[in-house]
Parts: structure tokens; sequence; C-alpha cells
């Protein structure tokens, strides 16, 4: 098909040609259009469906306020739905399809709702679907969301890359229209750090959209020249294609790049980037958005905003059509049928609401004052127009102006509230503006352009001035205040059809009427029962318009009814974006323990603990089920020698003329009176006596102590140690640092352990059980002088060592401890095994440590020191927190020993019946105990001490199970701890 | 007794990649000690910190290069990391015989994983990661800074005029080398 | 949100972590006649100032120092930030 739309000049690149797809009808157009200019040039005025109504629709704007030419961008996975055409760059090949249409666009299915509309009003959905409540979920919700919605996803993963960045500078120009251009051009020139966004592609904002002229050139040359300049400097960003969608605290912006979206290929880089920009200062030069006028069957494709026609004529070279009529109520009106009839086109009437004569003198169109457009014919486009006075003109578009709102949108993103201003019947920045941001330009009220350019200059100056940067007086370009009387007019009363608001969310005049009828008289209440300024344009044609009307049927004006809040984001900004690169596998960072590699070599699999990868346990050829290793690594463990990657613990270093005393303080139990040379098993309290953390600290030397931790609270456990070091005992000398990834540790456990490390530790130290003993520690050296630490420590009650050395070594060390363990069978374990051994050995990990208990529920209630001072002391001695009655750790056996105990389960007595009421405590941990034979569990249950060999049920609602079980000691295994002293 | 030996693989060891003319590589050998200043005897372990380096240590945010090409980086007031090329796992009693007892000292060498980018594309590429303002005026050659990239804590630090040094937790490496790698690819 | 941390400058809060009130520097004695009562109310009860409020921010992905920030509960507004073991020192802590 011709460009048949297609007029002279515009900002277009004739030279090349490029093709493109819409609903797999191939059009052509020109580098340096829109999606939407190039449909238009195409004569394609139908672009979509509405969102109820599935009313026809075109392009109405040329810029991210469009409502109506929303389109599905590209195809398949890559399919983006929603995206305005009036913001898609034309690039060769580009593929878009039209949105919200059963059937093909030209006869959609659906627009038999239009038929139906005077049933479709506000609140039809609260008022019709209310019965049967059954039909909601089964027949209605379905079938609304199936007409519902504008594009559609499409339900496969995004390909496209996203990322993130951060930029700092001292101004942040928000806008590159002439004040915009002027701020920034201002602050760079003084040397300022400036970014400049905007989120067109071509700098310049109106006046690429206008004939205006200024210093003495156009002001489409102007603009180019400035941004060559700005471009060409160190101290500039200039970032076209961003928009700055967010103001947040201290002079933080969120912005969306879009990046390779104008490109065919983007060469597998990310499509967007969000940015957070950093700014000292910030000008806000966002300009305005012109506003409609509602009237009888104003949404028509080929009704479009008056600037947004001059728009596409002069910039993109277009017109909706060969006779455009144009209906205002101010000067700017006039300025689109000038420029109109400028490049030849037919203006065969301007309707000006306003009762006065010409602003300017226009041979040749017909100007009918003080009337208005009351009503539209023809169906996928115009036919007609019909005036107040009963005058029927035939058209093929319709320009419409209602003046313009300035854009203050980012003004009141930390709640600001703007004010209203008579003589432009806008609202404008009021004076609560965020810290740091100036508004200058159309966003500012200032509407003409000499009043923008200064205005851009005077605010870039103030704000370098601020914070010391002194700019040059430069002279303003020359340019005119162009005539911007307005006058309200918001309805045609007169209209008898329905007359649009809120074109995406298809909301009428009538529509508010009857909300404020029903009672729905606040702006948010009537926003959010008439849908009104909620779609993804967030009303940026449609609130201001809707207030007036509500105002004038409440009789009161429209800073009295007020706005609504604008919050971030100003235009939409994909989801993909917001994620950046953090999805599937880089979600999060993992992090892998020094045996990573040997553990993957040997047939571990990993769970995740943490941002950890740890083995879970070390499957072997004929093994099937996870069971049947874990069953074999711990009987290793027990009978022979075992070996585990503990890494992950906290290491906390801890050095200093007051760490024992330090110490003290942080743990329930008393750590300056440990020896030299040996560990002590410590309890973390937190400050309200419930139980935080526990580990074992080693004195490494009369300063010198290393500190571990469960690995889930390694690092809150250091933040609290800094608080208590710098915020509650800031005079000690003591100084903490963490050493968690710089020792690989590993555990070696059971009867053959000490056989095993003499293999490994040089034979000048000396490890024979009395040298070093249970809970010794120090300095060794390995495999020929390698330089590691050995801790006497046992998690699994077996005779156990804690080896570490440089985490460097921690894999070749796995494999050797491997090696000099084959004599012994020695065997890999997981982490299931090690808790399989911590349950029969009745140690606490997280699941008895879960932030309820105390040191009395866990049977350690004598470690609270009460001769020394230690964080959780005080109130751990609480009535409640120690009564004799209280919840007592102990063990579970199942009476009949083929069952599997479940944790989670409560505990009832015998005939007691199953309600909280008669709660008598919790399992908190069961495993299958391959050296006993059967299931064993841990848990909590009233004066459990008290009462071993007491059969009790273990109930779980959740699994439907129920089951008798015994109270024995939670030390299934070595009872008297024989075997960890062996 | 049988021989064992044991071999030293850190995580990133031997990594050493361009893109264009910027150059990613983790060199070899980083040795780290941390330096904690006694509370009450700074001013005796500011002194042994002269004998032993041969400079003064610089205000928190700033490193300088100390004798032997040790560099010497303030991390805050009472805390400083020597940084130097040491082959041996014996960097901590090296650096604590040099201080002669007057601070206390902790090997830091295999708690960190450093990556060296140099190279015109370093800083853009960083932009995408980095919270930190690198321009040159706020972010001068020594500069030092401990912060979070990619949910990661890295000590980034300027070397040269396009050069950056950046350490971060050695179990994470992976992750980090990625994010780094991402960012250089995303920006060439 | 920006701390200007006294030592490193201005640092994106997202390398801080929350605590809350200052007041937690003022841990009681626990040797008082009042201790648990005294520990009862630095445990639980806080002001909740709409507007000015000192509180605790932990340097986590930076120097591990904690500070305390005044701000304005209600706009964000900073207007001092201090090392806490100065102001510990200050209200009268020691070893």
């Amino acid at each position: 098909m011709s460009q048949k739309n297609r007029i002279k000049g515009g900002l277009i690149d004739r030279s090349k040609e490029i093709k493109f797809r819409f609903n797999d009808k191939w059009f052509r157009g020109h580098p340096g259009d829109t999606l939407a200019s190039a449909l238009l040039a195409n004569d394609q005025l139908l672009v979509g469906r509405s969102f109820k109504y599935h009313r026809p629709r075109g392009v109405f704007t040329d810029g991210s306020e469009e409502p109506n030419a929303l389109v599905h961008l590209r195809d398949g996975a890559y399919q983006e739905p929603n995206t305005r055409a009036t913001m898609v760059e034309l690039f060769d090949g580009l593929n878009a399809t039209s949105q919200n249409h059963r059937g093909s666009l030209e006869y959609d299915l659906l627009a038999v709702n239009d038929f139906f509309s005077p049933f479709l009003s506000a609140g039809f959905y609260y008022k019709t679907f209310m019965w049967p409540k059954a039909f909601w979920e089964k027949l209605y919700e379905p079938i609304i969301r199936s007409a519902a919605g504008l594009g559609r996803l499409s339900m496969k993963d995004d390909p496209d890359k996203y990322d993130k960045g951060f930029l700092h500078c001292d101004l942040l120009v928000i806008g590159a229209g002439p004040s915009g251009l002027m701020a920034a051009l201002t602050a760079a020139r003084a040397g300022a750090r400036v970014i400049l966004a905007d989120e067109d592609f071509r700098p310049g904002g109106r006046l690429n959209s206008e004939t205006l002229e200024l210093g003495g050139m156009s002001g489409t040359d102007w603009a180019a020249e400035t941004a060559a300049e700005l471009a060409s400097m160190d101290n500039v960003r200039l970032m076209p294609r961003t928009t700055v969608y967010g103001a947040y605290d201290h002079g933080i912006y969120g912005a969306l790049e879009r990046c390779t979206d104008h490109l065919a290929d983007g060469g597998g880089k990310p499509r967007q980037v969000l940015w957070r920009i950093y700014s000292k200062r910030a000008v806000l030069a966002a300009g305005a958005t012109e506003r409609p006028i509602a009237f009888g069957n104003n949404d028509r494709p080929g009704i479009m905003l008056a600037g947004a026609v001059r728009s596409y004529a002069n910039r993109y070279a277009v017109t909706p059509g060969k006779h455009v009529a144009v209906f205002t109520n101010n000067d700017n009106g006039w300025r689109t049928a000038a420029d109109l009839v400028a490049k030849g086109l037919e203006v065969p009437v301007i309707v000006d609401s306003r009762d006065k004569p010409a602003p300017i003198d226009l041979p040749g169109v017909r100007h009918i004052a003080g009337e208005a457009v009351m009503n539209t014919i023809g169906r996928k486009g115009v036919k007609s127009i019909t005036l107040t006075n009963g005058k029927v003109f035939p058209v093929d578009a319709l320009a419409v102006s209602g003046g313009w709102n300035p854009n203050v949108h980012l003004t009141c993103h930390q709640r600001g509230r703007p004010t209203w201003r008579d003589d432009l019947c806008a609202f404008v920045p009021g004076g609560d503006l965020p810290v740091g941001m100036a508004v200058a330009g159309a966003a500012n009220g200032s509407m003409t352009l000499a009043a923008a350019l200064a205005e851009g200059q005077a605010q870039a100056t103030a704000q370098l001035d601020a914070f010391g940067i002194k700019t040059k007086a430069a002279d303003l370009p020359q340019a005119e205040d162009e005539p911007r009387e307005a006058a309200a007019f918001w309805h045609v009363r007169q209209s008898k059809h329905r007359a649009w608001v809120d074109r995406q969310n298809d909301v009428t005049v009538k529509d508010i009427k009857l909300a404020n009828t029903e009672g729905f008289r606040s702006v948010e209440l009537l926003k959010r029962y008439t849908t009104m300024g909620m779609a993804t344009d967030q009303g940026k044609t449609s609130n201001i318009a809707g207030l007036a009307i509500l105002a004038e049927e409440r009789g009161k004006t429209i800073p009295e009814v007020g706005t609504t809040i604008f919050r971030p984001p100003y235009t939409p900004v994909p989801i993909g974006a917001l994620a950046g690169r953090a999805r599937g596998k880089d979600f999060r960072p993992y992090r892998l323990t020094p045996s990573h590699k040997w553990a993957e070599e040997n047939g571990a699999s990993f769970v995740t603990v943490g941002n950890w990868l740890r083995a879970e346990w070390y499957t072997r050829p004929g093994e099937k089920g996870w069971r049947d290793s874990v069953d074999r690594e711990a009987r290793a463990a027990r009978t022979s020698v075992g070996i585990c990657d503990v890494t992950t613990l906290g290491k906390i270093d801890i050095q200093g003329k007051d760490a024992g005393a330090f110490l003290d303080k942080v743990y329930a139990n008393t750590f300056s009176t440990l020896k030299v040379g040996r560990v002590r098993y410590g309890l973390m309290l937190r400050e309200d006596g419930i139980c935080y953390d526990d580990g074992t600290t080693a004195r490494m030397g009369e300063n010198h102590y290393v500190m571990t931790t469960t690995t889930a609270n390694a690092v809150t456990v250091f933040r609290r140690l800094e608080f208590a070091r710098q915020c509650l005992w800031p005079d000690m000398d003591v100084h903490l640092i963490s050493t968690t990834d710089g020792w690989a540790q590993f555990a070696v456990a059971g009867p053959k352990s000490r056989d095993l490390l003499r293999k490994v530790i040089d034979a000048d130290h000396d490890i024979s059980n009395e040298a070093f003993p249970f809970m010794a520690c120090g300095h060794v050296t390995v495999c020929g002088g390698t330089t590691a630490r050995l801790f006497r420590i046992s998690f699994s009650g077996e005779m156990a060592y804690e080896i570490a050395v440089p985490a460097r070594f921690g894999n070749s060390m796995m494999a050797v401890l491997n090696e000099a363990g084959k004599e012994f069978n020695a065997a890999p374990y997981g982490t299931e095994a090690l808790g399989v051994m911590r349950i029969e050995k009745g140690h606490c990990t997280g699941n008895e440590l879960n932030g309820q208990t105390t040191a009395h529920n866990i049977g350690l209630g004598k470690m609270v020191s009460q001769k020394k001072e230690c964080i959780g002391q005080v109130l751990a001695q609480r009535p409640e927190l120690t009564r004799e009655d209280a919840v007592r750790l102990v063990g579970f056996r199942p009476v009949d020993r083929d069952k599997k105990l479940i944790a989670g389960s409560h505990f009832l007595n015998k005939h007691a019946p199953s309600d909280m009421e008669h709660d008598q405590g919790w399992m908190t941990s069961v495993a299958y105990s391959p050296n006993l034979g059967h299931h064993i569990g841990l848990g909590f249950i009233k004066s459990g001490h008290e009462r071993m060999g007491e059969i009790v049920r273990a109930v779980s609602p959740v699994h439907g199970t129920e089951m008798e079980v015994e109270i024995v000691s939670a030390h299934f295994v070595d009872p008297e701890g024989e075997r960890l002293r062996g | 007794m049988a021989d064992f030996t044991l071999t030293s693989e850190p995580p990133l060891k031997g990594f050493d990649h361009s893109f264009g003319d910027t150059r990613l590589h983790a060199p070899a050998d980083l040795a780290i000690v941390s330096i904690a200043l006694p509370l009450g005897a700074e001013d005796a372990a500011l002194k042994a910190f002269r004998s032993a380096f041969d400079a003064d240590l610089p205000a928190p945010g700033q490193s300088v290069m100390g004798k032997d090409d040790t560099r010497l980086v303030r991390l805050g007031p009472d805390q400083a990391f020597a940084i130097f090329t040491r082959a041996t796992p014996d960097a901590e009693p090296h650096v604590q015989g040099l201080l002669n007892g007057a601070a206390y000292t902790t090997d830091q060498t295999d708690v960190w994983s450093g990556l060296m980018l140099d190279g015109p594309l370093a800083r853009t590429a960083l932009e995408r990661i980095c919270p930190i303002d690198l321009h040159p005026d706020a972010f001068a050659e020594g500069a030092a800074a401990r912060t979070v990239m990619e949910h990661l804590g890295v000590l980034i630090l300027r070397t040269g005029p396009t050069a950056y040094l950046l350490l971060s937790a050695s179990s994470s490496a992976g992750s980090f080398l990625h994010a780094v790698e991402t960012s250089l690819l995303n920006v060439t | 949100m920006i701390i200007d941390h006294p030592l490193l400058g201005p640092r994106d809060a997202a390398e801080f972590v929350y605590l809350g009130d200052a007041a937690l520097i003022d841990r009681p004695d626990w040797q008082a006649d009042d201790a648990m009562e005294q520990f009862h109310s630095y445990g639980y009860l806080r002001d909740n100032p709409a507007g000015q409020h000192q509180e605790l921010w932990y340097h986590e992905q930076g120097d591990r120092s904690w500070l305390v920030v005044t701000r304005n509960t209600v706009t964000h507004e900073i207007t001092a930030v201090e090392l806490a073991r100065d102001v510990a020192r200050k209200r009268g802590r020691g070893k």
C-alpha cells in the first residue's frame, strides 16, 4: 500500500525505506517514523479495539500518554503486549498486531458489547455478578477475564535480556525540550556533571513538532545543534529513549533506558536498562500534555489531539486526513489549523468554544465561535461532525484541543500536591517538591517558548549555585512568546451520545455522573469505582477532565475536589527490567564450599543452604535412593571414619585485650576462663532471653579467640557482635573479622579419625588423646608443612576433629583425607548424615533454636551465668520462661518401631482430646537412625525431663497421622559421652 | 606414613580474559592481611606501621603503596588491609613479624578472591553493578570502598587510571566473576 | 535513601541494615534492683515519633560501623549521622 497520507517536509529520512508488518500486512515507512506515524502515513487509522466496548480506536496522541494505539510488538516469545505505537521507533521487519478483539480487527465479535453499553456502565460488574455466589468463580470471572484486558502475554519465558545500573551526576535534567536543553546547556557549560534524559529518540521535545523559530533558526535545528554540543562534552551524558519514571528520596531517580528496542537485531545486548540515578540536584522539564474535550462519539479513529496532529504534520510529514477540522478552547488549536494550511491541507472549519474573534487570521478556514462539536458520524473513521448549532461538516479527521496540563507527576512522587492555576485551567507543581528538584518550562506552567528557555536557564543556574558551581550568564536564544490564551471547557453538555473521558478504560461522562449520583464523590472513590485513570496510561489525557466533570456535578471548584495521587512509574516499566539480570540461575549469587569440585566428582547431590550449595549425600554405585547413601555415611562415621566439609559454619576471628571479657558478655556462659588451646561450647541469647545461636569458640592465644556460628546466623551474629562492641561496650579493646571463607574446615569423625589424621598431620604434632584431648585446639601443619588448625570437637558424638586449612587447599585436602582414609573405609558424608548423627546425639540446630525456645527449654538453663553480665540474662529469668512445667527437649521413639515419625507432630497425652488446649509440645527433628535401626525424634514436651518412659501420642493433623511414641533421653547414642573422649 | 601433597586451587586461579582492550584477570598470589589497631595504643601501632611499610596509614576510604609493593588500605577507624603478592600461605605471620605485636593481624588471603579490571571499558562495565560513584573526581587513584554489587560485598580499589582491583568473598567468586563478565559483555 | 557516612561520605541505604531506635544504646544496669522492669522497657517499649528520630543503622556492606542517624520519619530528611561508638561513649558507656 502506498503512503497515501504522507505529506511534504518532516524529520524523516525519505532516502531510506523501512518495511514493516501490521496484522500480517506489509507497509512501508521511513527512518524517523514511529509505528504510529507510519500507520497513519499508510492510512491505517484503525489500530485497536477499546477495553470494554470494543470500539474501533486509532492513534490519539504522539507520545507516551497514548491511550488507544496499543499493539503487540514482535512475535513468539518476544511478543510484548500494550506497546504504545506512538513510542515505537520504526525498524526494518517490525511486526505488530492489534489487540483486544475476537476475530479480526475490522470485524470484532465482541463489538456487540458496544450495543449493550447501557448495561455496562460504571460499577456494572459489582452490581451484576453478585448472585448466585457460586457462579462467580466458575462462570462470571472466566468469561470476564477472557473478554477484558488489552494485550496478551506470550506465556513463554521472556528471552530478552535486561540490565540495571547506577549513574551519578550534579544535575539531572528530565526532558530535552527547549527548557531542558537550555538547563542542560547552562549547567554543562559551567562544568557540572549533567545527565539529560528524554523519553523520545530525538532531543527537542515540542520543538520538533512546531514551526517555531529561535536564535534565528528553526526550533528543530536549534535542538539538534544544542544536543550535538552537549553530546560532545565529557561532563554530559545525553540519554535519549530514557524515561525518568520515579523520584525517590535524597535525589535518587529511577530511569528506564530502551537500548535496543528500536533495532531489528539487538545483537544480544540488554534490551532495556533500569538506571538508578543519584543526583545532587534535578531540573524537571517534562513539558505538558494536551487534553481533549469530551463530546459525543469523540473516540473514533481520526479524532486526535490538536498538538499531535501538528506533530504528525510537522515532524513526521503525515496527516490523518485531507480535510481536518479543529475543535479547540484555546489559541493552541489555531496553530494546528495554521500549520495544516501551510502544508497545503484543507481545514474546513475551526470550532472555538470561546465566543471571541480569531486570534490569528487564517484565510480559507471557516471560524465558528462560541459553539462546540456535539457528535461525530462514522465507524472506523470520521465521516462528519455535528456542531451544537446543528451544522454538519463532512471531514475525515478532527483535531481537538482542550488545553495543556503541565506534567507535574514527578513533583508529586513524594506526596507533593499540585496547585491550580486559573489562567492555565491546569494544575502546576506545588511548593512541596521533592528535595533538590526544580521545575522549568511547560511542566511548571511556563507555556511559551521564550518563558521556557529563560526558566530552564534560571533553574539550572539556581540549582548549581546551591552547591557552589557558578554558571556564566549565557545569552538566551531569541524566541517569541506564542499566544496561549485558554478558557475552561471540559465537555459538551448538549451531547446526547456517549462522550469518552478515559479512552483506555472506556469511561464516559455519564459514568462519572453516575458515580457521583451513587455517592462515590471523593476523587479517590471516583477513580476506583469508574476505573478512570487506572489503565496503563494512568489517565494522562483524562484525569483532569474527569475531575472537572466531578467538580461541576458537585458544584465545587476543581482545586476543591482535588487530584488523586501520582505515584511512580510515570510510564509502564516492564517486570523484566525490574528483575534485570537476576533471573533463573542468576536470581541470586551462590557460594561454593572449598571441596565443591571434589564433591561433584564423587557423586554428591547438593542442597541449597542460604546461598551455599552443600553436599547432602554422596551416592555410590548400587545405591538406589538417598537413604541408602545417608545410612551408609552415618554408619561409616560411627564405625570407622567419616569426613564432612563444614566450612559453611561462620568463623569470626576475635582479638584484643578484652576479647575474653567481651565473649563473657555476648555468650550466656563464661569464656574468659577458657585456657589457651581449649574450645568451649557457647550459647548465645537474644536480649529477650530466647536462644539465638550456638557454636564452639576456641582460644587460640591469650588475646585471640576463634568463634564459630551456625551457617544460617553467620552474618547476623557478626552484626550483633559489632553492635555489642560499638554501641554497648565501646571501650573494650576487641576486634572482629570474618574468616568464614578463609579456612576450609572438615569434620573428621569416628573411631578411626585419629588414625586417619595421623597420616595427614605432620609427625612433629602430637595428637594423642593425652596431648590433644577432647576440646583441645591448636596450630598444626599438614602434608609437609602447610599451616592448619586442629579442633577436637564433635557434632556427631564420635571421637572427632575438625581440621582447617587455608581455603585454597580445601579441595585438595578433601581428596587427601579420603585417600588417606581408604584403608579405614572412610566415607565422605553430607548434611543429611550430619543431621542424622546430631539427632542421634541430641544436639540442637535451628529446628530446636527456632526463636521460641530458651536455655531452660533445651536443658541448658544452668549455663546462663548469673555471676557476670551477659546479653539476655535478665529477661531469661522471667517467671514464664523458667516455669517448672515448661517444655523440655527430649528424645522420642515410636512404640511400633517400624513407624516413621513426622516432624511438626504435636504431642498429646494418651487419653486427652486432640486440641490445642491439651497440647503438650511438638516434634522438632526426626530421622531414621541406621545405628538403632528405627526412626528417632527430638522434640519439646512439658516437663519432658521428668517423663522418661511415658507413652504419648504424636498427632499431625496436617498429615492425618497419629501414633504412640515413647519419651526417651535425647542422647540416643553414647549417652555418657565416652566416645568423644576416647 | 604415606606422603600426601596439597595443591593450591584458589577459585578463579588463572582466569584471564580480554573484552576488546579491557582485561579482566585474577591476579596470582594476592595476599591480604587485616590489621586492627589496638584501642588506646593506636599511636604505637601507627608508628610500627610506618616503620614496617615506610608509609603512613591513609584516611578511611583511601589506600597508599608502602614498601615492597604493599598496598595499604584503610577500611575504617581501627581497621586496615595490607595487600601484596606472596605465594606461600604465611602472609599473616609475615605482616605480624613486621608489626612486631603492635597491632592485631588476621589472615584474609583466602577469604577474598581478587579480580583486576583494567581498560577503557572498566568504568562503563562497573556502572552496571557498582553503586559507588567512580568518576575520577569522586574516586581518585588510590581510593577504596567497600560496597555491594549484585548482592555481594565487594572491596573496590582504584589502582590506576582505568584499573580497578575488586575483592569479593572467595566462596562466591564464581557468581561475582559472572557479574563482572556479564557487565562487560553488556557494554561491549 | 542516602546516608552521609561521617567517614566515607554519601552511601546508598542499600549498603546498610536498619535496627531501630538509638535508645538501644542505653542498655540498663543488669544489677539494678528493678533490672527486670528496666530490661522489659528496653526490650519492648519504643517511642514511635512522626518527625525527628534517632536510629541505628549498620553499614554491613561497608566499613561495619554502627551509625546513629537522625532522620525525620515523615520526610526522610537526615540531619545528622554520627558513629554510634562516639554516641555510646558520650552517653557514658564504656567497658
